[in-house]
């Protein structure tokens, strides 16, 4: 890309968003937007003035954050525990394989319940459905990337005499990475939807309890703070997430090829 | 030195036992090298894995210096046809990976892969990538990966079949003169006859499934000649070509169901 195109590409972004800004802004003021459901920047910054105001803003953006990382980091290091160990133990992994299957088939907004029901209406049970949802992020390509393996490598490993545990840290384990950030890349969205879904279910404080608050009261532009933070904590994770692709599998992302 | 002492290997398939070799016997002595020919699925590379451990034989042994092979042996070194360059490991690291395995500090081992590398035209790609190299010097690679451990049997698996042409004649050629400097036993499975001749001092040439040793070849042209290309140019080298492509007995019209049995009552 040259620099005149990168230049196009970041004036032309800029553009699109303050005609989306300008427009809301207008729309809503001039009435041609109805303000029960649309808001205006303006209003909606009031809204972020008033919540910070009364504290709540930056707890509930702290619980759910909090809650997001959690799940993601456990459900991660789960899914990825055992879905390295499972294929070593073919028999374990046979009897298991069906019920995990089915556990994964159940769609997470009628598990919540049952996590508010074990874990409470506090941060604990969000974790849960975090966990849950992303475990299966994680152990899925995991699971089936160590299934697939390359048995060349563990062959000629043999022959060089690796015992079993060399063989799972010096070829399984590693050849599993790429898998791991693809799990990491579909559970990072994840674990914010099983937060949002938790506090949507039961909470006392979070975004997700934020925005069904608003959306109770008919209060419009804080449910459009609430919808706007979390986009924004969306696209910080996922950038996040993406930084770690070179650290995680650094050989894809040597440029010599 | 490597001997298959009375082989046989079969193994459990969905109609019952399928027998894949059958009371084979052929050894390959210090520096020596030879080749193992057959049809393709005639159980060659199968042999190969009885000798590595990776699988064991129903019944016979195969003996190291006229010890039994222990499975995963230290006097073993396989080249296998796939690579075997871990795709996150630098190639210096892949080099020294049987000696990290075999518990050698870091310094030691890591001064042996270079020194190798260096011997093997490698110098200079220590830090990158498999995947930044040519099929020939991943090949040369591998070769340095598995010779490391300094294995005096060296066993190959077809190893040259992916290369294009030219590459591969310069590879072979390496192959012959790095074995016969090291005076090691190699065993050579192949499809490709040309191949056997020009690398081999013996070839074996196996029948069809049940594989029998149909015949051994005593080949004296790869010990003469200075190069695996020049054993190509020789007059007997079309002779020897034309006895094992016979020997061999490849239908060019393809295989009917009934040559099975022909082949094992011939052999």
């Amino acid at each position: 890309m040259t620099l005149t195109h990168r230049l196009l590409v970041i004036l032309g972004r800029l553009a699109v968003l303050a005609v989306i800004l300008v427009g809301a802004e207008i729309g809503v003021r001039s009435g041609a937007l109805s303000e029960l459901f649309f808001s205006s920047p303006s209003e909606v910054f009031k809204a972020l003035l008033t919540q910070w105001s009364n504290g709540s803003f930056l707890q509930d953006v702290g619980i759910t954050v909090l809650e997001t990382l959690l799940g993601l980091v456990s459900g991660s290091l789960l899914g990825m525990a055992i879905g390295l160990l499972l294929p070593q133990l073919r028999l374990v992994s046979h009897v298991f394989e069906p019920f995990l299957m089915v556990l994964n088939g159940i769609p997470v907004i009628v598990i919540a319940p049952l996590f508010i029901l074990w874990l409470g209406l506090g941060i604990l049970s969000k974790i849960g459905i975090s966990v849950y949802i992303v475990f299966f992020a994680m152990f899925i390509p995991v699971y089936t990337a160590s299934l697939r393996l390359d048995t060349t490598f563990v062959d000629a490993l043999r022959v060089m005499g690796a015992s079993r545990s060399q063989i799972f840290w010096k070829v399984i384990v590693p050849s599993s990475l790429p898998s791991v950030y693809t799990g990491l890349k579909i559970g990072s969205g994840l674990a914010l939807i099983g937060a949002v879904i938790g506090e949507f279910v039961a909470s006392r404080s979070g975004l997700g309890h934020m925005i069904l608050y608003a959306s109770g009261t008919l209060d419009t532009p804080t449910l459009y703070l609430g919808i706007i933070t979390l986009a924004l904590f969306a696209a910080a994770l996922s950038f996040a997430i993406d930084g770690l692709g070179p650290v995680l599998v650094h050989y894809r992302f040597s440029d010599e090829k | 030195m490597l001997e298959f002492r009375n082989i046989n290997f079969s193994f459990a398939g969905r109609r019952g036992a399928v027998e894949v070799l059958r009371d084979i016997s052929f050894s390959c002595k210090e520096d020596e090298i030879v080749a193992v020919v057959g049809p393709s699925g005639c159980g060659k590379s199968t042999l190969l894995s009885l000798a590595i451990g990776l699988r064991k034989p129903s019944s016979g042994e195969v003996l190291i210096d006229g010890r039994p092979a222990q499975g995963a042996d230290r006097r073993l070194g396989m080249l296998f046809q796939q690579t075997t360059l871990l795709p996150w490991r630098s190639v210096v690291e892949n080099v020294e990976l049987g000696l990290e395995i075999r518990g050698e500090p870091k310094e030691k081992r890591r001064a042996r892969a270079l020194a190798l590398m260096h011997q093997y035209g490698l110098g200079g790609f220590e830090r990158k990538y498999p995947h930044a190299l040519s099929g020939g010097m991943q090949k040369r690679a591998a070769l340095a990966q598995t010779l490391a451990v300094e294995p005096t049997v060296l066993l190959l698996d077809e190893p040259f079949a992916a290369l294009d042409a030219q590459t591969r004649v310069v590879i072979e050629n390496d192959v012959v003169k790095i074995c016969r400097a090291g005076r090691r036993s190699m065993i050579l499975v192949t499809h490709d006859i040309a191949e056997a001749i020009s690398m081999a001092d013996r070839v074996v040439v196996l029948s069809r499934r049940p594989a029998t040793v149909k015949k051994i070849y005593e080949i004296p042209l790869s010990r003469q000649a200075a190069s695996v290309a020049d054993v190509q140019s020789t007059p007997e080298f079309a002779h020897f070509f034309k006895e094992i492509w016979d020997a061999l007995d490849i239908s060019v019209t393809g295989m009917s169901p009934g040559t099975e049995s022909d082949v094992s009552a011939a052999a």
